[in-house]
């Protein structure tokens, strides 16, 4: 252990921040029934306070070591403690930040659920733990967060327990992310067996020295877990599922936070990953597939916040290959912009679910900008961002991304995000057309827009009074706030490696992978303008599909046949669900079955019984002895002991 | 002092028999008291002198000798005193004093398991522990058949009979049986052929209690047979007496047998943890569930002990106790769940949780526990056990017992939500939630389960005793590789 940090005076500051949505947590739990709406005022300030103290320690969190705060020892090399440096700072910033907005939101959005206070519980209670996710200064620490995230995630799928769609996300979500656990876990072996100390200074510090196939093993074990937690094919199926949740949640959880944990984690074992080219490769080729897939899935949903949620899936794909890449800084600048603008278009389509009483199908909406401008003005800022329209902060980090990329010598995974960013603008645009252009929907028959009838016994629409009203100036002012950085936060990379962004991070990342000669290499300015041709042509594409008078007119018959022709691979996301449930959850259900119905009762206790038959003397006695009289049991087992003892104290006393 | 964590509630619990039998009540208080008293003079004895008295001097010396020391005793001394305590407080059976008095015998014995220091002793107390069980199976098992009481009875019987076996075999060759957590350099060493027997004596007991699979399939049946508080430390607490031995006893005495049994030990392990899994995946009745995932749980203490890496036998203690904990804390809230729907199975129950909020929280609590939820107790025995096995070299064994841990998710969870979640079951009789009483009685076990997950230090503390185990393990090692 390094005797410098068991010096270092914890820091209150750091400990304040975070502790006080953990306080929030227990005070709002406690108080629930009293405090009603009022959690949600507290809940926000408990978040906001840790924010602005964050803010005020942007400065310190700076230098070299950043703040620290040492926590408790379990044993050697088993020393916990937290570490707030640029890379956590960020994370902070933008979890109480971006979260803080969304807790003031949600006080509008849960105005008239009866459990709103456990709502503000759990949401303070994820802040908490994501906090503890990335202040950690050590693995298991990061896994405690990791796990509680998912737990905190876990309640709020489920938060309407009555739903069985809802529960059954919910534990596929946990059980999925349990998954991705196991591959930390065993990253944490390794570190520990190769250093004897699960510090990440001290790994880092020893990670030269590490052999190659210690560090790929590493990286995989890690990896798993990013794949798990940041829903990369194909661990992704959770995510679509998880927008059973409350909006709010999507937003903050499913979007702005939690989901991109496995850049964080990435980013944070940079030095490992700079010594493993393979471990690299395999990052930015998985984060590839999922960005296209995540894209491809998006053109075929019809809910709204599951097109958001494959949205949200693909986005992280492009980050994931930017740190896979080694284009760490772009990769995390990413994750930074999509927390704004994916927020905001969360919390927009949560202005739309809310005003038309819990309806989520966009063939049901339609012509919504007449009635809702402030809304459609949010979603279309957040669809600009989103497909990196010129001087819109998605324009700058997806663009880095996807220019890196080839800087780094992946040319096919250049194409790729390219063309997944053409996609991204076709599947944002159809969106936006049929939610807000044409005429409203929303009492033509289901029958008629080919809308599947619900399946029998699944729960209706609930009754926690959702009535249709405008929403109040508490969920407006969030999303309007979110508008600013959605548009500006990109501006903090113009100048290249001169730029603030930059410069932040300075040598945090080391050197990231091989800026080798590419002979595919062409200009920046190239590349952009590439990208931005593909962008325009999914714009393009779905004005002629969605957006054009004649489309508008005849869009019931239009959304009816297209709902109809939907090729069967897509409306089943390529069956990754019915691959996990055949290879996997049935053959384990089958074997349980086996052992609990046949291995069990016929074979392990036939053996011990032949066991018993074979030994005839002893069988008689028994029989002799059964004779059905519980007393005569119980005083043979008295006689018995007593006799025992007797006879050892008789020895006793017959030295 | 510390023999009065023994002779106390033993005595307590057959005097308790005087008390009308009406006055239920007054017979519970008393035994709460008596258990949660054993818990503070626990608490005051930590560290405290051993105490001895002389007992036989032929055929072999032996003593009355106990101890309570700073090591796996203590911890799990506090563990029953506390779980016992607690499963007391919300006894509601039929001939409720009756029970009781059980319950306490259980107490006493039991904890003469754990503190005794000399191997006769041991196997005296092993074997008075069994009988309050069979009692209580016999006459509140819900069914009219004696047959999970016999099954209990004689597997466990038969394992008793190779303990005392062993232990007279030991003392005859040894000359002493009062050798439980003395120096093993100080002692005569024995010749391989008796060590090998006697040694697999123990084992066998052992192997029975924990249980180990093949030699499981008493336990499902027993712990859906008895009352909820008996079973609750019975779980949480008996179950653990042949790991302890195999600590105490196995590795201080015959390490270099336990090295030569380990790989069969690791196979089972590795059997137990999966099978236990798989078997709790498909359980109707939820008792059958816990009693599945404890075979599970316990498999991997097993393969902790049989490493002989320090870091994974301090995390086997702290994963006695936390699935001490969590496994009382399970069998309790079930009780209270039967109690208020009349059923355990899972096919029938459903969407309580609106009605039972704070019986919700309780289950959610010790199941995030047992699931090995990063943060409770039952991750930080996890974790060091493991990290102690891929240390020890135990790498693909490592990835092996990492499955369990999602299988143990997918049931956890769907024994959490199928009696919580969905929508309520109209066929259902509707309770009141958990009462003030029964909320307390959850407070302790909830509170020790977030305190040891956040810092199981002090339990995986090498005292001396603990220590001298290690160094013996370490010694064994080096012979082995000589030769």
């Amino acid at each position: 252990m390094n005797l410098a940090f068991a010096m270092t005076a914890a820091s209150p500051a750091l400990l304040s921040i975070w502790l006080l949505p953990l306080v929030g947590a227990i005070v709002i739990w406690t108080l629930g029934p009293q405090l009603r709406r009022n959690a949600g005022y507290l809940g926000s300030a408990f978040v906001l306070v840790s924010f602005a103290l964050a803010l005020a320690n942007f400065g310190a969190a700076g230098n070299a070591t950043g703040l620290r705060a040492p926590l408790v020892t379990w044993g050697p090399g088993f020393a916990f403690g937290l570490q707030l440096d640029a890379l956590s700072l960020l994370w902070t910033l933008v979890i109480t930040g971006v979260g803080g907005l969304i807790h003031i939101y949600s006080i509008g959005y849960m105005w008239t659920d009866r459990a709103i206070a456990r709502f503000f519980a759990y949401l303070n209670f994820f802040v908490f733990s994501m906090l503890t996710l990335v202040l950690a200064d050590n693995v298991v620490g990061l896994l405690v967060g990791w796990g509680l995230v998912g737990l905190a995630s876990y309640f709020l799928i489920g938060f309407w327990f009555y739903k069985p769609t809802a529960v059954a996300a919910a534990r596929k979500a946990f059980v999925i992310n349990v998954f991705g656990d196991i591959g930390i876990m065993f990253a944490i072996f390794a570190c520990y067996a190769a250093t004897g100390s699960i510090a990440f200074s001290d790994i880092f510090a020893k990670a030269g020295t590490f052999s190659e196939p210690l560090v790929l093993a590493i990286c995989i074990g890690l990896f798993i877990g990013a794949m798990a937690k940041s829903a990369q094919v194909p661990l992704h199926t959770w995510l679509p599922d998880a927008m059973e949740g409350p909006t709010p949640v999507s937003a903050l959880i499913h979007a702005a936070t939690m989901v991109t944990a496995g850049v964080y984690l990435i980013a944070r074992f940079a030095p490992l990953w700079n010594l493993s080219p393979t471990a690299q490769e395999m990052v930015a080729v998985v984060g590839a597939i999922t960005m296209v897939t995540g894209a491809i899935l998006g053109m075929a949903q019809w809910d709204i916040k599951r097109i958001l949620a494959c949205s949200t899936m693909s986005q992280i794909g492009y980050m994931i290959m930017g740190v896979g890449v080694g284009a760490y800084q772009a990769g995390v600048l990413h994750f930074f912009t999509h927390a704004f603008f994916k927020a905001q278009l969360f919390l927009g389509a949560g202005l739309i679910i809310h005003a038309l009483g819990d309806e989520q199908d966009v063939r049901k909406m339609g012509g919504l900008y007449r009635k809702m401008p402030f809304t459609f003005a949010a979603m279309l800022t957040g669809t600009l961002a989103i497909i990196g329209f010129p001087f819109f902060s998605g324009f700058y980090s997806k663009d880095a991304i996807i220019y890196e990329a080839l800087e780094h010598g992946h040319p096919i995974l250049f194409f790729a995000g390219a063309l997944t960013a053409g996609i991204t603008a076709y599947y944002m645009f159809r969106m936006l057309f049929v939610t807000f252009f044409g005429s409203y929907r929303g009492d033509v028959p289901d029958a008629m827009l080919a809308i599947a009838p619900p399946v029998p016994g699944a729960y209706a629409a609930h009754d926690d009074g959702h009535v249709e009203h405008a929403p109040t100036w508490l969920m407006q002012a969030p999303v309007a706030v979110l508008m600013v950085p959605t548009v500006i936060a990109g501006y903090l990379t113009i100048g290249g490696e001169s730029s603030p962004w930059y410069r932040y991070f300075g040598t945090l990342f080391g050197h990231g992978g091989n800026v080798a000669g590419v002979p595919l290499a062409i200009p920046e300015w190239a590349s952009t303008i590439f990208v931005l041709v593909l962008v325009t042509l999914g714009i393009v594409v779905a004005y002629l599909r969605y957006g054009n008078p004649p489309a508008l007119i005849g869009a019931v018959d239009r959304l009816r046949g297209e709902a109809l022709k939907m090729p069967p691979v897509l409306a089943h996301a390529f069956y990754v669900d019915a691959l996990i449930a055949t290879a996997i959850v049935r053959p384990a259900n089958a074997l349980g079955g086996a052992i609990s119905r046949y291995v069990d009762p016929h074979v392990i206790d036939a053996g011990v019984r032949d066991v018993a038959w074979v030994a005839g003397m002893l069988g008689a006695l028994f029989r002799a002895l059964q004779t059905g009289l519980v007393r005569a049991y119980a005083l043979t087992i008295v006689v018995g002991a007593a006799c025992f003892i007797a006879y050892f104290a008789y020895l006793g006393t017959a030295r | 002092m510390i023999a009065a964590l023994v002779v106390v509630p033993i005595l307590a619990g057959l005097a308790l028999y005087l008390v009308p039998r009406s006055a239920e009540h007054l017979a519970k208080w008393i035994a709460v008291a008596i258990a949660f008293g054993a818990f503070a003079l626990a608490i005051s004895q930590y560290g405290a002198p051993d105490e001895s008295l002389r007992w036989l001097s032929r055929p072999f010396a032996a003593n009355f000798h106990v101890g309570l020391g700073k090591g796996p005793s203590f911890w799990i001394v506090l563990l029953l005193t506390l779980s016992t305590g607690c499963a007391l407080m919300v006894t509601r059976v039929p001939r409720a004093r009756d029970f009781i008095a059980q319950m306490l015998v259980l107490l006493g014995a039991m904890t003469g398991v754990f503190i005794a220091r000399d191997l006769l002793l041991f196997a005296l107390f092993w074997d008075l522990m069994l009988i309050p069980v069979f009692i209580t199976l016999v006459a509140w098992s819900p069914t009219k058949s004696n047959a999970t009481a016999w099954k209990y009875l004689v597997y466990n019987l038969v394992g008793g009979l190779a303990l005392l076996l062993a232990t007279a075999a030991y003392g005859i060759v040894q000359g002493t049986t009062d050798v439980i957590g003395v120096d093993p350099k100080s002692l005569a060493t024995i010749s391989d052929t008796w060590a090998l027997w006697i040694c697999l004596g123990f084992g066998f007991a052992f192997f029975i209690k924990t249980p180990v699979w093949p030699l499981h399939t008493w336990m499902p049946d027993t712990y859906a047979d008895l009352p909820a508080p008996m079973v609750a430390i019975v779980s949480a607490v008996q179950s653990k007496a042949g790991l302890y031995g195999f600590i105490v006893i196995g590795l201080a005495l015959f390490p270099g047998v336990m090295h030569a049994i380990a790989p069969v030990a690791f196979v089972l392990g590795l059997i137990a943890l999966v099978y236990g899994a798989l078997a709790a995946l498909v359980q109707d009745d939820i008792k059958r569930v816990v009693a599945y995932s404890s075979l599970s749980h316990l498999g991997l203490i097993i393969l902790a002990i049989f490493s002989f890496s320090p870091i994974a036998i301090g995390g086997a203690v702290v994963y006695i106790v936390a699935h001490g904990l969590f496994s009382a804390g399970l069998f309790m809230t079930v009780g209270e769940i039967e109690l208020r729907e009349d059923t355990r199975l899972l096919s029938r129950l459903g969407g309580l949780g609106g009605r039972n909020p704070k019986l919700a929280g309780g289950l959610t609590i010790v199941a995030l526990a047992a699931l090995g939820l990063p943060g409770l107790c039952g991750f930080a025995g996890e974790i060091l056990i493991l990290t102690g096995l891929y240390r020890a070299g135990f790498v693909w064994q490592t990835v092996v017992a990492l499955v369990p841990v999602v299988i143990a998710a997918a049931y956890m969870l769907r024994v959490f939500q199928g009696v919580m979640h969905g929508p309520e079951h109209d066929d259902l009789p509707e309770r009141e939630d958990l009462s003030l009483l029964e909320g307390l009685a959850l407070a302790p076990l909830v509170i020790a389960i977030v305190l040891l997950g956040i810092n199981p230090g002090p339990v995986t503390h090498l005292d001396t005793f603990t220590r001298s185990v290690a160094a013996a393990s370490a010694q064994s090692t080096l012979a082995i590789l000589k030769k």
